[in-house]
């Protein structure tokens, strides 16, 4: 079903990687160039943002825990400045306070240690959404739902409502396509690795799960419409 | 809050004594002397009325009657003295017809004060205090309806000083910390007693000298801080010359003080408890600090030893590098489980619930354990429902329950089974040794902290898994039981998750 390398035809995705590990920073370079990447270090926040300077990558992966800089306050410096994508690669795991922070501005969380295959396929499914463009702030469909989907939140009917990152990634590649209809496979490349074993099945639940997260009405959606068989539209209700 | 019952019940028992003060002997002056009790009379028990009817009728006919008599003893048989004895009688009669008119007309006169008196004081009872008796002069009766004037002027005053004082403590808070109590409750004091000045000082009453009263000059007034058995501070002022201070209006003062002592109190132990919670606060942000430290510490060795066993293996396959990477993982999953088990403390666990097949994570988790030598079958009869649950967290369930049942199994194979209970919408995973299982006595307290079974050795595992699986599990919606031994011949732990069905809607 995936590619396992270099799916991205001529231009090889280019990748920086921030890390104070030096060690590990040239171990994972090698590995990712081996894989087709074309990838940049930097040791700390402030190099980084320097070689950012210099160009976008297409994506960044950034250690937490970092002197002077911390992965949290380089990834909220770079998200004002663009909507790149960002994995945070950490030995703080997903459970802790700091890492809910880091949710807002990080597409992925990898822990440490990271074993190459996993992270491998975080950084492919994060790609797949390179071209997709939405809103940065708050995507309107309707008086009863706008999208957040840079904080991970729907506002439903007034109120507040927080997504799962899969939820979040999923909408935000229907968000995308706004009115059309993006297929299941499409869906399930987005919201899920090649190493988390998904199958359509997958799409449905979360599908269903989220329109019950954020429909007025779960049994009429409004904006999160199945086309059976083929795959999910989100529609604005003011459009249409 | 503490202080609100014993206040409520203080401010009751002085509004009994305000209500008992309609009773003269306690609003009166101090200097007034002790009374004669005239209250009983000759002790005769007829109503006021005829008692001062007959009194009246009495005064006025005895002497005349008397008279009479002697004269008719004295004048004895002449029949001169017969005509003026009749005469006598019949002047006698007259005397006591008019006696009995004119006592009416005065008992009229006297008993229509005292009824107003009696109307008056009834009122008061009643809670009318503004209505003084109009009865002017200087009588006994004019100085009892002027007494009876100032007791209700006087109630009057002190309800209105008792709900100031009651307003001023019903507003206080001990967030207000203790200076600002002490000059607000002077504030309070000086309004509601009318004193020139007032003023709080803490710490020890004696050293505050009491002051004299000078006639002609302001009184002192002065109030005891007490909470507990040793005085806290003290309460002094000055009542402009022309003011009066009677005892209920030092009562009212003590009890003001008491309540401001109460209040100041509350407000220390206020100030503490912040002065904790923010100590506990900053050790608990310092252990946070000091965990993740750790965990990168441990961590970022182990994940440099896995990069290169990872790469080595890539390079030049050797079965030496995946049981490195493998040993890494182990040490890192238990760092990950400590961590785990502080978050589950402060209740900082908050599952991200998504949609995970359980067989394929099941299968994941045994293919990271790597325990080769140990038979495993996997047998899926979820009928394609899938679980919801966090996939890091049943992650950490399943390595913990899956190296469970390679350490105490010894080597017999491991069944791990999938159920779906359709009408419950939840799956159950099963996870099976055939070892010798769990003993009776170690099953109740198998899934508690630190607790192992009694035939594992001290240094084996940390007794966390158990407890921080089912911790997570039930994180998640779900739950962790140990399956009864008659139904598994090894020791069986059972996963519940909430699931859903796999229908495209």
């Amino acid at each position: 079903m995936y590619a396992a390398s270099a799916p991205y035809g001529p231009a090889a995705p280019r990748i920086l990687l921030v890390d104070d590990d030096p060690g590990l920073l040239v171990l994972l370079a090698d590995q990712l160039r081996n894989d087709g990447f074309e990838v940049q270090t930097a040791r700390d926040g402030e190099e980084a943002l320097r070689r950012l300077g210099g160009g976008w990558p297409d994506l960044l992966i950034i250690d937490m825990m970092m002197p002077r800089k911390d992965g949290l306050t380089l990834a909220r410096e770079i998200k004002a400045q663009a909507d790149l994508p960002i994995i945070v690669l950490s030995a703080i795991d997903a459970g802790d306070s700091k890492a809910d922070l880091l949710e807002e501005v990080a597409e992925d969380y990898v822990t440490k240690p990271y074993h190459y295959p996993e992270l491998r396929a975080r950084i492919h499914r994060v790609l797949r959404r390179l071209g997709d463009r939405v809103p940065r702030q708050s995507l309107v469909l309707g008086p009863n739902l706008t999208l957040e989907l840079h904080r991970r939140t729907a506002i439903v009917a007034g109120t507040p409502v927080q997504l799962t990152p899969t939820e979040s990634r999923l909408l935000y590649a229907l968000a995308a396509n706004l009115g059309q209809t993006v297929s299941t496979e499409t869906l399930l490349a987005r919201g899920w690795a090649e190493t988390e074993d998904a199958d359509p099945s997958y799409v449905w639940v979360t599908m269903r799960r989220l329109r019950q997260k954020v429909e007025v009405d779960a049994n009429r959606p409004a904006h999160l419409q199945t086309v059976r068989g083929v795959g999910y539209r989100l529609v604005g209700t003011e459009t249409g | 809050m503490t202080d609100r019952a014993p206040l409520a019940s203080r401010i009751e028992q002085h509004a009994l004594a305000e209500e008992t003060a309609t009773e003269p002997e306690i609003a009166l002056d101090f200097d007034v002397p002790e009374e004669a009790d005239d209250r009983r009379g000759l002790g005769i028990d007829l109503p006021f009325r005829t008692r001062l009817t007959v009194a009246l009728v009495a005064a006025s006919i005895l002497p005349l009657a008397g008279f009479g008599l002697l004269l008719v003893a004295v004048g004895g048989i002449g029949t001169e003295a017969q005509t003026l004895g009749r005469l006598l009688l019949f002047a006698i009669a007259l005397a006591a017809v008019l006696a009995i008119l004119l006592a009416y007309l005065l008992i009229a006169d006297l008993t229509g004060p005292l009824r107003a008196i009696g109307r008056a004081v009834d009122r008061v009872a009643a809670g009318d205090l503004g209505t003084p008796i109009d009865l002017p002069g200087e009588d006994e009766l004019g100085r009892l309806a002027e007494s009876h004037n100032r007791l209700a002027a006087d109630l009057e005053r002190r309800n209105r000083q008792l709900a100031r004082i009651l307003a001023a403590i019903e507003t206080t808070s001990p967030r207000d910390g203790v200076d600002w109590l002490v000059g607000r409750a002077a504030a309070d004091a000086r309004e509601a007693f009318g004193l020139i000045d007032a003023e709080i000082r803490l710490g020890s009453p004696s050293a505050v000298p009491a002051e004299e009263v000078v006639p002609g000059e302001p009184r002192p007034v002065r109030a005891t801080l007490q909470t507990g058995p040793d005085p806290t501070g003290v309460l002094v002022g000055h009542l402009p010359a022309t003011g009066r201070w009677e005892r209920a209006d030092q009562d009212l003062l003590d009890l003001f003080a008491a309540q401001v002592a109460i209040a100041i109190r509350n407000a220390e132990l206020f100030a503490r408890v912040e002065a904790q919670n923010a100590q506990l606060i900053e050790l608990d942000a310092a252990k946070d600090d000091f965990l993740r430290g750790v965990s990168h510490n441990l961590q970022t060795p182990l994940a440099r030893i896995r990069a290169h066993a990872e790469q080595l293996d890539a390079v030049s396959p050797d079965r030496r590098l995946g049981i490195i990477a493998e040993q890494t993982d182990r040490l890192s999953r238990m760092v990950r489980q400590l961590l785990t088990v502080t978050r589950l403390e402060s209740g900082a666990l908050r599952p991200q619930p998504e949609v995970l097949s359980l067989a394929a994570r099941v299968r994941r988790a045994w293919e990271a354990l790597a325990a080769a030598d140990v038979s495993f079958s996997l047998a899926d009869d979820a009928e394609g429902w899938l679980a919801i649950g966090d996939a890091d967290q049943l992650d950490q369930v399943l390595w913990a329950l899956l190296d469970n049942g390679v350490k105490y199994g010894h080597g017999t194979p491991i069944e791990a089974t999938v159920r779906l209970e359709v009408d419950r919408r939840r799956l159950r995973l099963t996870i099976a040794d055939h070892g010798r299982g769990v003993p009776e006595e170690d099953r109740a307290r198998l899934f508690g902290r630190f607790e192992r079974g009694s035939d594992v050795a001290p240094d084996e595992g940390s007794g966390l898994g158990l407890y921080v699986s089912r911790e997570l599990c039930r994180a998640m919606g779900g739950d962790l039981v140990l399956e009864p031994s008659a139904r598994a011949p090894g020791a069986a732990f059972t996963i519940v998750l909430p699931a859903e069905a796999p229908e495209e809607t």
